[in-house]
Formats: structure tokens, sequence, C-alpha cells
């Protein structure tokens, strides 16, 4: 099975990346913009969706579109403010089922439509946002933000890369800070909403079955002109270790949550990345991992363990949810099969198996519309042109020494313990 | 050989009842590189007093042995399984509900020899005293992961309120304490009665074939497990219509309140059909009543007192049945009064049609979306079959839904007499 991605330049600054397919029920719509990473704009960046989904020019409120959604056949909306590396992404998708199950084949124009006038026919009072809606979505997004200590796993994770990379701008939390949100009212809001309409890359997706016709009308209905458009620079790595720390963290709570972070310096761009993707899979990737096999398997010691690659930063983290006083215990184990990892011992099984793995997981895409969406959208970021079948047969060509090669750039930064009171 | 064809959402289900009292169903997925199996026993947590095969008196178990032996079947005597599935590229998990155990992988190659492999492994148990007293730690840290959970613990309480004596009160994975009390006896006793191929099935869906399939698990599969089996009987005690607690608290530190509305049901023994149908009415009631195109969520919203992780949904089996409504709130109290008296207004007004042809419009096609998604497929067949139900004619039960049915619903069994609050506070 081959995917094809048909891109095309709506204008400057804005592509539309279509891909035909009939296996699914449904089809999808993307819309991205993307932007540069940083402390100044993150909070009122991530505030925008928020308020933008709230009504359009033609239905004013949540109610209404929800309920035009419904018409739609149960069609979804969602939104979604993340990072991918320093990139801060902006995502706004619609599904709904193709019209042949639903006896309505023009309905999807509605749904291109509907999609369209959230981004770009907000709901306006005096030329700005709703002062109404915007104070209304500063307090769910101050919740959004408080509430990342609700998942420990989740919040263990954040915590270790915001002391890792302190200096750097991948340590800033994609929501924004409850701090800034003070400032923002609908005015501000609204400028900087303007300022991403016209100068914010934007990346649109579409999933699903098509003909000339509406591919002329996406076209059409995405066209905006663009100006000064922002450039979003490639993030800097680094190999060596940039803060050396221990951090220990308070909470009241029953499971002790340990995060390590590594450097390794390998940029995705260099072929040794491969090497790294099956050396991290080799180690924590999976119940066969020497990680699962030793902590969970043979001590006893956790639930879950496994290692994590931050593709755009070159950055693995390893998480376990253990006893509190199982840390040194842990530490332990989790050096000695790092060590076990540079000095090459692990079988051409274990090589093997971690490839396949990999291999599983990256073709599990070819199975869902939206993995295909998200996966044309990192090939975009990462400026990759290889094909999903040459990515994975660059995955089964990787050496016994690249493996050992890659493993001796990971070295140690972070440690980070979130254990309890007392 | 039997054949089950849905034309309206263009999917067919072949099914096969071997020897051994197995039945195996397929739903070919043109197209599709991954392919899933899941076998699964009609066995849960909630199965906890029960007469065993071959014997007369009942016997009561800890609580937890279910999902202790969920994990127990993967462990074998010379080989290590997860490596086994490892080794041909697929990935294999288990989960245990309050009324299923299942097994699952899904792989993109290999899957025959992944099929054998599933088959196998659950098939051959293998527990010793050391493998057992072993499994005690990691299950150990399973509860505690769930204990630091607000999200589980608002909803675990809430069952814990709703429900007196009935087995769903009691968490899936049980206690620290209670699976101490677990020894292989007890896992052997409980395997041989609910892992007999007659109260199994097994699904697949993917782009295969279905002889192939069964040659396979024939192949394979234990022939020597005891026949001529009579219906399983579980025991359940006498729950009555009543509330165990109206209002539980916990503390956690989360960063706002937590709360989990539920309201127990008084209609139950439904089956089949009729409890499907039961299931759909009384979602798409909460739809109307409490979703997100509802007055009264924007109404909320508005006001600040409920935000996005605002939901209702309703869940029951023959047994036991109750509609949850939760989220985050810096009002808990507010909510939950809001809620009863907007049950209480809508008993005394009419569901309007507009808004029950858009809830319906709504869920046919979260179905058909459903449909996407090879996990979503394996999990609604399981979760069906063992209601005696094939969950590709849901679309016609739903056709069946008159508005009457949600407005019997709503003044018959929805009873504000019966309902709970659980809340989780942030410990400051």
């Amino acid at each position: 099975m081959v995917l094809n991605c048909n891109r095309i330049g709506i204008n400057k600054g804005i592509n539309l990346n279509l891909i035909r397919t009939d296996k699914f029920k449904s089809n999808i719509l993307s819309f991205y913009f993307t932007l540069p990473l940083d402390r100044e704009g993150v909070t009122t960046n991530a505030l925008l969706p928020l308020v933008l989904k709230r009504g359009t020019k033609e239905l004013e409120t949540s109610l209404k579109i929800q309920r035009k959604l419904e018409e739609l056949y149960g069609s979804n909306l969602s939104i979604n403010v993340d990072k991918k590396g320093e990139t801060q992404t902006i995502r706004f998708t619609i599904e709904g089922p193709k019209g042949s199950y639903v006896n309505d084949g023009k309905y999807i124009i509605h749904m291109i439509e509907l999609l369209k006038s959230i981004i770009y026919d907000p709901y306006l009072e005096k030329g700005v946002f709703s002062q109404q809606y915007v104070e209304q979505e500063k307090e769910i997004l101050k919740r959004l933000i408080e509430g990342k200590i609700n998942d420990k796993r989740e919040y263990a994770i954040y915590r270790c890369i915001e002391e890792m990379c302190k200096n750097e701008k991948f340590s800033i939390y994609p929501l924004g800070y409850v701090e800034d949100l003070e400032k923002i009212d609908s005015n501000t809001l609204y400028k900087n909403y303007e300022k991403i309409l016209y100068q914010a890359p934007v990346e649109i997706f579409y999933v699903g079955e098509y003909d000339k016709e509406l591919e002329s009308y996406l076209i059409d209905s995405f066209k905006f002109p663009k100006k000064n458009i922002i450039e979003i620079e490639r993030e800097s790595i680094t190999g060596s270790v940039q803060t050396k720390n221990m951090i220990y963290e308070d909470m009241d709570i029953t499971q002790g949550k340990l995060v390590i972070g590594y450097r390794t310096g390998i940029p995705y761009e260099d072929h040794l990345y491969n090497g790294l993707m099956v050396a991290s899979d080799i180690l924590g990737g999976g119940p066969n991992s020497k990680l699962f096999r030793n902590v969970r398997e043979a001590e006893s010691l956790a639930y879950y363990i496994g290692t994590s690659i931050y593709k755009y930063k070159s950055i693995m983290l390893i998480d376990g949810g253990i006893e509190f006083e199982n840390f040194e215990k842990t530490i332990g184990i989790i050096r000695s099969q790092i060590d076990a990892m540079k000095s090459g011992i692990f079988t051409n099984e274990d090589m093997d198996i971690s490839k396949k793995s990999i291999k599983t997981s990256m073709e599990s895409i070819y199975d869902s519309a939206f993995l295909i969406s998200e996966y044309f959208f990192s090939k975009v970021l990462t400026k990759d042109s290889r094909s999903l079948e040459e990515t994975i047969g660059d995955i089964e060509k990787v050496t016994k020494e690249e493996v050992i090669e890659a493993s001796n750039k990971i070295n140690a930064d972070t440690i980070y313990f979130l254990r309890h009171i007392g | 050989m039997e054949v089950i064809e849905n034309k309206r959402i263009k999917e067919k289900i072949y099914h096969q009842e071997l020897d051994s009292g197995l039945n195996i169903y397929f739903m070919p997925k043109e197209g599709y590189v991954q392919k899933h199996a899941i076998f699964a026993t009609n066995y849960g947590s909630n199965n906890n007093y029960f007469i065993p095969i071959e014997e007369k008196e009942p016997i009561k178990v800890p609580a937890g042995v279910a999902h202790f032996l969920e994990h127990k079947l993967f462990e074998e005597p010379e080989v290590d399984i997860f490596d086994q599935f490892s080794k041909l590229g697929a990935y294999v998990n288990a989960y245990t509900n309050f009324n299923q155990t299942a097994y699952l992988f899904s792989a993109v190659d290999y899957f025959y020899e992944n099929l054998e492999l599933l088959i196998k492994f659950v098939q051959n148990p293998y527990f010793t005293d050391e493998n057992v007293e072993k499994e005690k730690g990691i299950i150990g840290q399973e509860i505690k992961m769930y204990e630091d959970s607000a999200n589980w613990r608002v909803y675990s309480n809430c069952l814990n309120g709703m429900y007196i004596n009935h087995p769903v009160k009691i968490d899936i994975a049980g206690t620290v304490e209670s699976i101490q009390g677990i020894d292989k006896e007890v896992l052997y006793k409980c395997y041989n009665t609910f892992y007999n191929p007659s109260n199994m099935v097994l699904f697949i869906v993917g782009d295969l074939s279905f002889d192939k399939i069964i040659e396979r698990v024939e192949k394979v599969e234990r022939k020597d497990f005891h026949r001529e089996v009579e219906e399983i009987t579980t025991i359940y005690p006498d729950e009555p219509i009543g509330i165990q607690n109206q209002y539980l608290e916990g503390h956690l530190p989360t960063s706002i309140p937590l709360f989990c509305i539920g309201i127990k049901d008084r209609n139950l023994n439904r089956q089949g059909k009729e409890l499907v149908k039961k299931d759909l009415v009384t979602n798409i009631l909460l739809e109307i009543l409490f979703g997100e195109s509802s007055e009264f969520y924007n109404d909320l919203y508005n006001k600040g007192l409920i935000d996005n992780s605002f939901a209702s949904y309703f869940t029951g089996k023959k047994d036991y049945g109750h509609s949850l409504i939760l989220g985050q709130s810096n009002e808990p109290d507010r909510v939950y009064s809001k809620v009863l008296k907007h049950i209480k207004s809508a008993k005394k007004n009419k569901i309007s049609e507009d808004d029950f042809q858009r809830i319906k419009n709504k869920n046919i096609g979260g179905f058909l979306m459903g449909l996407n998604s090879l996990d979503f497929i394996s999990n609604y067949f399981v979760d069906n079959y063992f209601e005696k139900f094939i969950f590709t004619d849901v679309l016609d039960i739903l056709d069946n839904v008159s508005i009457k049915d949600i407005e019997t619903r709503l003044i018959e069994d929805i009873d504000e007499e019966a309902m709970v609050l659980s809340v989780i506070n942030p410990i400051h």
C-alpha cells in the first residue's frame, strides 16, 4: 500500500495536502497554523482557538455550532494546541461520515464551510472578539494549564523537560502560563489573531475521497492574502549535558514517578538517528525491552517503565512508576542497562524484534485517517522527503554497530523524582 | 458457516462454531494493513461468587482474581510470551473489566503465527507459588497507580456509593490486601470454570481468509476441555433499589474538584436487543439533557460552572446499570443541584423532536466513524457478543428508537432518589 500526498500551494504560506483513500467511512480535514514556540506569544496563541470555536459570524454561539455539527451527522470538530519541538501548532479538525453512508452526497461542502468559518469568519463585536467569550475562555485555559498536575505521569515528564531544557525554548509549556493571561483582552487577542492569519504558515490536510470539484472548492475556501510570513527556525540541539540536575518534588501521592532525561545530540536528519530509534526500542520500547524485563518482570519494581524519543530535540526520556524506597535500586538497574547497550550487550534477535516493532507502529499509520494527516504534517515540519516505505527501509538497514554508536551518545542530563511528602 | 451481513454499513461478519464449542467470528476489512484478534471470556471482576465447574457448592473468591488471572496467563514454563509476540512483530495486550477478560494482539505480518500463539497461551495456564507471589508486587504497583488517579477515584467512589451489595462496587484489580489472598489453587479453579471454550469467543478483523483462520485455530486449540458444560452460574447478591451513600468525598493533589454524579438504574433484567435498545435510549436521553448542544450545558458553561470535561453516559448489563454525569467544577454541589432540578423539570416537559433527530443523527455518524477503527470494532463486538447481540445491526435498533421511548425512560426510570454525588477535592 502506498500513500500519495498531492501538495498544492494555495498561496504563499498556505499549502493544501490531499491524500486520496477510499478505505475509511469518513473524510477528515485538518488545518494547522505553525508558530515559533516562545514565552511571549505562547499563551495568547493557545487562547486563540478556544475563542474561535465559540462562534462564527453566522453561528454566533457554541450551542449553534454544536447543533450544526449534529445536523452534519455528528461530524466531529476538534481543536488542539501542542508543540512539535520548538514549533507551536494550532490544529482545527473536522471529520464526518462519507455522504454515501448517510445518503447526503453534498454535505461535505457544509463541513468544509463550517471549519473555514471558524478559522476565517469568527464572531465579532465592534470589530474584535466578544469580551465575554475571551474572559470565559481565559478561565478555561487557566484550568487547563493548572490541570497539568492532574495526570502525575504526564506532569513528571513535563517537569523533567522543563528543568532539563530550562535555557531552551523547548521547556515552554504549549498551553502557556497563568500569569500571562491577565493582560490578554479581546483587543490584544484580536490583534494576535490578525497577525497569525497574515503571517503564520498554514498546512491543510484532507484525507478521504475527493474529485476535481472538491479540490477547487478547498483551494478557494482557504485562500488568504498572506504577507511577511514568519520563518520557523530549526531547533538547536546538543549532545552535551546542560544541567546535570537532580530534582525532587513532593506531592501527596501513593506511587513515585521517576523521569530521567538524556541528551543524544543526534539530529533527525542524521542517518544515525535510525540507530537511535532502534537503541531506544531495545532499551525501553515495549514488554520485550531491557527495562521492562529487568525493572518490572525480574524485580517487580514498576508497573510501567519505558523510553521515548523527542525527535525534534534529540532527547530521550525514561519514565517509570515506582515505590519511593526503590529509587536508588531502579536508577542502578537503568544505568547498568544503558551501559549494556553502550557495550553492545544485546542480541541480533533484540535488534530484529525492535525493528519489527518500529515497522508495525509506523505501518499502523495507514489505518487511521487522522494519523495519516499527522504523519504528512510531521514530514513537512522535518522537510523529510522519504516515503513511509523508505523510512521503514532505513530502520531495517540499521546495523549493530550503529546501535552501539547511537547508544554511546546517550548522556544522562536530568533526574526528576516526584515523591511522597514527608 | 454463517454469514451476517449488514448492507447499510457495508460490512459482513462470518461465524463458525468449532467442535470444541469455541465460536469464531471474522470481519473482513479490505485494505487495512493491521489485523486484530481478540480472544475473550465472559468473565470479569463481577463473577466473584460462582459454582465452579463440576462442583455443586458456590465459592467466593478474593477481589481482583479475574484481573490477576489475566496477568498470570502470560506466564509459560519455558518461553516468554511477550518475547514470542515481539519476534513476530505483534503487540499483545489484555484487559479485564467488570464483565469480560480479553486477550488481544495487533499485527501487520505473520498474523496466523501470532494467532496460534494467542490461542496457545490463553489455553495453557501455568501457575506456581513463586510466579503468583511475584505478580503481587507488580499488581500492587498497578493498584497504587490507580489510587493516585483522581479520575479513577471519583468514578470508583461513585460506584461504591450507588451499590449496596453488587460486586460492581469493588475495584476490578482488588486491593493490595485482597490480592494477598490469591493463590494458584483459586486461579486454576477460576480458569477451569470460565475459560472453557464454550464461555469464550474469538473475534478477528482485518484483510484475511476465514478458512485459514479456522484451520489454524483447529490445529492448535486444546481438545481436552470439558465438553458438556452447562451455563456457568454466577450468584449475585440481592441488590436493593436504594443507594449506599448520597455523598462521597475524597482528597487528592488535583488542580480543581472533580465530580461524578451517578444515577442507579432500576429497570434491569434486559438482555440482547432489549438491552442494546435501553442503552441507546438512555444515552440519547442523556445527550439531549446534558450534551454540548443542550441549553443546560451552555448555561452552566457560560456561568463558569462546567467546562469541556463535562460528559454523561449510561452503561449497564443485565444485573446492574447506571447513568453518570461527570466533569470538573469549582462548585460540584451547585452543579449537582442544577442537574437535579433539570431532571425534575425535564420530566414535566416534552422532549423536542428537533433535539431528538439531531442526537439520533449524531449517533449514526459516531457509529459509522467508529467502524474506521479496528480497536473500536473488536471491543464493541466482544462487549455486545456476550449480551447475545451482533453489533453490526446497531443502526437498525437505533432506527426503532422513538421519542416516546426517550420520554418513558426519563419519567419511569431516572430516579432522583437513586442519585449519588462523588467529589474529589484538591489537597492544598
